[in-house]
C-alpha cells in the first residue's frame, strides 16, 4: 500500500517536472525501472534492438582486439623485469641517463653534465646534492619510466654545485613612440651551475 | 627586446671542475681602497670586520689589501683561467662588499655573457637517435610501398 501511495506521489511530481521542461525520462520507463529488478533491466538494455543502422561508420573500421588475458601479460612482465635486472647485476648497461625534475623543469641527464638553474639554491660551492624527483631513468638497452616518480631506493642522482653566478645583464625597455613615455630596466637572474656526478640504478626493480 | 646581436657562449665550465673534485676558481683578490677618503670607509669597515674569516675560509685564495691613495676603491679578482675583473666600490656599506666578495669568490671566472643552452652534455643520445622506424615490431615487415586498391 504505502508502495504505491510512493508511486503515485512520484507520478505527480514528475508530471510537475514535465510542465517546467520536457527533459526527464518518461514515467512509464520510470515505472517498469523502479518495478522491475536490476537484472531484468540490464537484460531489457542488452536485448534492445540497434538504433544505428549497420553502415561503414557503424562501428570502427579496425578489426576487433581479443580481450587482454592478465595471466600471460603478468607471465610476460615478468621476463622483462627478469631481463632488466639480470642487465643491471651484470652491469652491462653502458652509460645511463635519468630524466629529473629540478627547478620547475625537467632535466636528461648524463654523467658529467652540466645544467644551469635560474636561482640560487641554499647550498655552497662545491657541495654534493641528490635529485631525488627522477622521473625516468634508462640506460642502452631498457628504460624504467616512473609512475610519476621512480622510488629513492631505486635511483640515485647526484650533483655538485660548482658555481653560483649571474646572469647576463637583460635590458627590458617599453617605450610608446609620440608619448613621451619610455621605461628601461636592467635585469639580473641570480644562477647557479650543477655538474650530474652520479646516475646510479640499484638491481632490486620487483 | 632580441638579444641576437650581443655576445653568447654555451655552458661551459673551467678544466672539468666539479668531476673529480670541486676547486675554488679565485685565485686572488686584492681590495684596493684609500686610508682617508669617505667613499672607501666600506671598505675599511670591511676589512676590520669579515676579510679575516674570508681568508680562513677560503684557504685557496690570496687576499691582498692594499691601502692606496686613491678615489675611488675597488676589487680586483683574478680567476684561474687568467680572466680579471675590477669592480669599482665606491661609496658602499660592509655588507654590499661582503656579498660582492662572496659573489667573486663563487664564480668561476668565465665571461657573464648570454648563454645560449641552459645545459651542456658530451653525450647527447644514449640509446640512439629517434628515427620514424624506433620500436617499429619487425611483425609489420618492411617498409614498402602501399599496395593500390583494385
Amino acid at each position: 500500500m504505502a508502495a504505491i501511495w510512493r508511486n503515485a506521489l512520484r507520478e505527480a511530481l514528475r508530471s510537475g517536472w514535465r510542465l517546467c521542461g520536457n527533459k526527464f525520462p518518461s514515467p512509464l520507463q520510470t515505472h517498469t525501472g523502479f518495478l522491475l529488478p536490476v537484472v531484468a533491466g540490464s537484460q531489457s538494455i542488452t536485448n534492445l534492438p540497434r538504433l544505428v543502422p549497420e553502415t561503414y561508420l557503424s562501428r570502427p573500421p579496425w578489426p576487433e582486439l581479443p580481450a587482454i588475458d592478465h595471466v600471460e601479460e603478468a607471465k610476460r612482465h615478468q621476463a622483462v623485469v627478469q631481463k632488466v635486472n639480470t642487465i643491471l647485476t651484470s652491469r652491462e648497461y653502458g652509460r645511463l641517463f635519468a630524466v629529473v625534475h629540478f627547478a620547475s623543469r625537467q632535466w636528461k641527464v648524463t654523467n658529467e653534465d652540466l645544467i644551469i638553474i635560474e636561482n640560487h639554491i641554499d647550498v655552497e660551492c662545491g657541495e654534493r646534492i641528490r635529485l631525488e624527483k627522477v622521473l625516468l631513468a634508462g640506460g642502452e638497452d631498457f628504460t624504467l619510466i616512473g609512475r610519476p616518480l621512480l622510488s629513492r631506493d631505486l635511483v640515485r642522482v647526484e650533483a655538485t654545485v660548482i658555481e653560483k653566478t649571474e646572469s647576463w645583464p637583460r635590458v627590458e625597455m617599453w617605450f610608446r613612440k609620440r608619448h613621451r613615455y619610455q621605461r628601461k630596466r636592467i635585469i639580473i637572474q641570480p644562477q647557479t651551475v650543477l655538474r650530474i656526478n652520479t646516475v646510479e640504478i640499484a638491481p632490486n626493480l620487483l | 627586446m632580441t638579444s641576437r646581436g650581443t655576445p653568447s657562449r654555451f655552458l661551459q665550465s673551467v678544466l672539468q671542475n666539479g668531476l673529480g673534485r670541486y676547486v675554488c676558481q679565485l685565485k686572488r683578490i686584492s681590495l684596493i681602497f684609500s686610508k682617508k677618503s669617505p667613499s672607501s670607509r666600506g671598505v675599511r669597515e670591511f676589512i676590520e670586520e669579515g676579510v679575516v674569516d674570508f681568508a680562513k675560509k677560503n684557504p685557496g685564495t690570496v687576499v691582498y689589501v692594499s691601502p692606496q691613495s686613491c678615489t675611488t676603491p675597488k676589487i680586483v679578482a683574478e680567476y684561474l683561467n687568467g680572466n680579471v675583473r675590477e669592480e669599482a666600490v665606491h661609496s658602499k656599506a660592509a655588507q654590499e662588499v661582503a656579498a660582492l666578495v662572496q659573489k667573486l669568490s663563487e664564480q668561476s671566472g668565465l665571461d657573464v655573457i648570454r648563454i645560449r643552452k641552459p645545459f651542456h652534455t658530451n653525450s647527447p643520445s644514449i640509446q640512439g637517435q629517434w628515427h620514424p622506424f624506433t620500436n617499429r615490431p619487425p611483425s609489420i615487415g618492411p617498409v614498402q610501398p602501399r599496395k593500390t586498391p583494385q
